[in-house]
């Protein structure tokens, strides 16, 4: 028995032992944790750009990088380590919607209380994205990154044979091309080849590839959310729930979701979608031998006139309070976002930096010229806005969705019952 | 005294595990009903804010009307379609090891494999199912789409990943009835349907009362199969409770909120064990 207990003992230290050395690595003083996404081509850059100032700077304290650690998100990854108290000192993919809860939890730094911020961002940025990034208290919580406008992309092949020129440009060019295509190709009696597809699903982020770009092209890129009160129950949005609920009643598009078939826009099943950028990398490595494809402005109102705004998925940079040197991690993030490492964001991860102009600066001049397909997509990034600044951003969007699903998609709502009861259950979110 | 600590050293690894894993999270989510958080910010005491909510959540009321909908399609079909089978597979018919196996084999694949199987039989345009329907002559189904079928649709997808978990167990039942009393009956004159309702149902109804708790207990648990399939939709048809839950805590890090619906839920369930045990306790 007396063996036994030794035993006992033994294991109990031992485990004891691996517990209390399960630290954490950023308890270093002398180190900068630094995560950032874990898209493949985001680490290559990532590394990239951790080695190059760790080899300028020796003397100064070494940066360590991690992509953040798999999950179902990195949404919830970050949620995570920020109940955990083990947020990395930087963070360079944050979903601008998620920033301001995070913020009013002061669980990340302002930036603009860091040294030569203020003039770095303006010169960088236009104003209206520096106050895009101004947080409910005034503040700036993270730095504009990169961009991924959302665009309508369309197959040139289809165009030609359905003797379009120009891919659609307003609601009745769009609704017009849809009736060309449209098609019971099997002879079953039901349509089998759809003008576009978007994911029929309610969930909240689905909107950012069908109502929200259409309703920021169509206002000329309004918040849905001012002073914490809605601000979409207006002609805009109304026109955009009808637009697209004539595609769903014309069959223009389908209800089912298509999500887990080959996929329909290569295969010729559907003949435009809305997407970003990274549409290019797949598109060039699964189309079919001959398959052409362009990209064009997201379709507005019969006469708008007026740039063409749309939703362009930012994702920030963020320094957290668990961060021992904000001042330093600053340094280092304004390297990563130097001009030249923006044109390297730009070649390694195709994802464009969210700066001035970047269509007319000589300096990505090359690169745009051997990667056509991107020039749309930039000078597109001059009229991109991203989400409003509220806590309660995902829920806004349920609501939008759970009426798109009942007015879009069913028809059992009008377009203004539906925008006026997402508008009214907005509102009540807002009441404490 | 080493006698006295050595036992208590042995049980601690459970009571540890106990206190962790259930009784400090079963009352930290009682506590949370009554506070206001979403994991980033200083809890914020609500009162009785959130139970107020509750009874006034449209949305919630459906997630359960609808989980009552599944439950009510789902259970006779499970108990059905096993008893069945177990009583085919319960004769010396060709092959019974294989298809023992065969129909227990959906209970031991993943609840998301399955339902993206599911999800290429009910496609409206490309799935199997419709591609019969359509050949023999029949209009297409909205399995999915339709918000009168996506919920039975669900209900017969988890009644195929289930059955095979019943069919064992009604096995198991059917083979502890006494031969015997077929034996009488036959002797009797009985035909086979009287000797199923006379003598096999009779005697296997602490099996069926296993199955119905195991099925039911199961059945508002609902999840994986709307959360992939059909995301709660089409218009709300299939917002199980347990997804509409899981929303409100992982969506919008509504965590009281999420907590007092779990606990209403939790006692909905134990009321309704409770009621069912009444009930075929009194038929047994």
């Amino acid at each position: 028995m007396k063996k036994n207990i030794k035993y006992l003992y033994i294991i109990i230290f031992l485990l004891v032992g691996i517990l209390t050395s399960c630290g954490n690595e950023n308890d270093n003083e002398n180190k900068l944790l630094y995560w950032s996404s874990n898209n493949p081509y985001e680490i290559e850059f990532a590394k990239y750009i951790v080695n190059k100032w760790n080899k300028e700077n020796p003397d100064k304290a070494f940066i360590k990088f991690q992509p953040v650690p798999e999950g179902q998100s990195s949404e919830e990854i970050i949620l995570a380590a920020v109940v955990g108290e083990t947020t990395p000192d930087i963070y360079s993919s944050m979903w601008q919607g998620d920033v301001e809860a995070y913020a009013q939890a002061g669980v990340v730094i302002p930036f603009d209380t860091l040294d030569g911020f203020i003039d770095f961002i303006y010169e960088r940025c236009d104003s209206s994205v520096v106050d895009e990034m101004r947080s409910q208290d005034g503040h700036i919580y993270q730095i504009p990154w990169k961009i991924n406008p959302i665009m309508m992309i369309y197959n040139q092949n289809i165009f030609r044979e359905l003797g379009l020129n120009n891919p659609p440009h307003t609601y009745s060019d769009y609704l017009a091309a849809s009736e060309l295509f449209k098609k019971d190709v099997d002879g079953d009696g039901y349509v089998d080849r759809w003008f576009g597809y978007s994911e029929v699903i309610v969930t909240w982020w689905q909107r950012f590839f069908d109502f929200y770009p259409f309703y920021l092209a169509a206002s000329g890129g309004a918040p849905l959310i001012e002073n914490n009160k809605a601000v979409f129950n207006n002609e805009h949005a109304i026109g955009v729930f009808s637009f697209l609920k004539k595609l769903y009643d014309n069959e223009y598009f389908t209800r089912e979701r298509l999500s887990a078939r080959q996929d329909v826009f290569l295969s010729s099943h559907i003949a435009t979608r809305f997407t970003g950028p990274w549409e290019i990398v797949h598109a060039e490595k699964f189309k079919p031998e001959g398959f052409e494809y362009d990209f064009s402005t997201i379709p507005v109102p019969d006469g708008f006139e007026g740039p063409i705004y749309t939703y362009g998925d930012p994702k920030n940079i963020v320094i957290f309070n668990t961060c021992k040197d904000p001042q330093y991690a600053w340094e280092f993030i304004k390297f990563m976002i130097s001009k030249e490492n923006d044109l390297k964001l730009l070649e390694i991860t195709s994802q464009l930096p969210r700066r001035k102009q970047i269509d007319a600066d000589s300096l990505f001049t090359n690169y745009f010229n051997a990667n056509p397909k991107m020039i749309k997509f930039a000078k597109q990034s001059k009229y991109v806005k991203g989400t409003d600044s509220t806590p309660v951003l995902k829920e806004v969007f349920d609501l939008i969705s759970q009426e798109y699903e009942a007015c879009v998609i069913y028809g059992v709502k009008s377009p203004e019952q539906a925008i006026n009861d997402a508008a009214h259950a907005v509102n009540l979110l807002f009441i404490k | 005294m080493k006698k006295k600590v050595v036992p208590y050293l042995l049980v601690s690894p459970y009571i540890i595990h106990f206190l962790i894993f259930i009784a400090f999270p079963v009352i930290f989510s009682i506590v949370l009903t009554f506070h206001k958080w979403n994991i980033i910010s200083p809890m914020e005491y609500t009162g009785f804010a959130n139970y107020i909510r509750l009874f006034q959540d449209t949305l919630f009321l459906k997630s359960i009307i609808n989980t009552l909908i599944f439950l009510v399609i789902h259970i006779p079909l499970q108990i059905i379609v096993a008893l069945f089978l177990a009583e085919v597979l319960n004769q010396k018919i060709f092959l019974r090891g294989f298809f023992r196996a065969a129909f227990f084999l959906p209970v031991v694949v993943s609840g998301v494999v399955v339902t993206i199987l599911w999800q290429q039989l009910y496609g409206f345009d490309t799935g199997l199912l419709n591609k019969i329907l359509v050949t023999l002559g029949f209009g297409k189904v909205g399995w999915l789409i339709d918000p009168k079928i996506a919920m039975p649709s669900i209900a017969i997808m988890a009644t195929w990943k289930n059955v095979g978990l019943y069919i064992v167990l009604f096995l198991v039942g059917l083979q502890t009835v006494p031969k015997h009393y077929y034996e009488a009956a036959d002797l009797e004159g009985a035909t086979h349907w009287q000797k199923f309702f006379k003598i096999t149902l009779p005697m296997i109804n602490p099996t069926i009362f296993l199955v119905v708790i195991l099925s039911t207990v199961g059945g508002f648990s609902l999840f994986i199969e709307p959360y992939i399939l059909t995301g709660g939709g089409p218009l709300n048809s299939t917002l199980s409770a347990v997804l509409y839950i899981y929303k409100q805590a992982f969506f919008y890090y509504h965590m009281g909120y999420s907590a007092t619906l779990g606990l209403f839920f939790a006692l909905i369930i134990l009321s309704v064990v409770i009621i069912q045990k009444k009930f075929i306790e009194r038929e047994v």
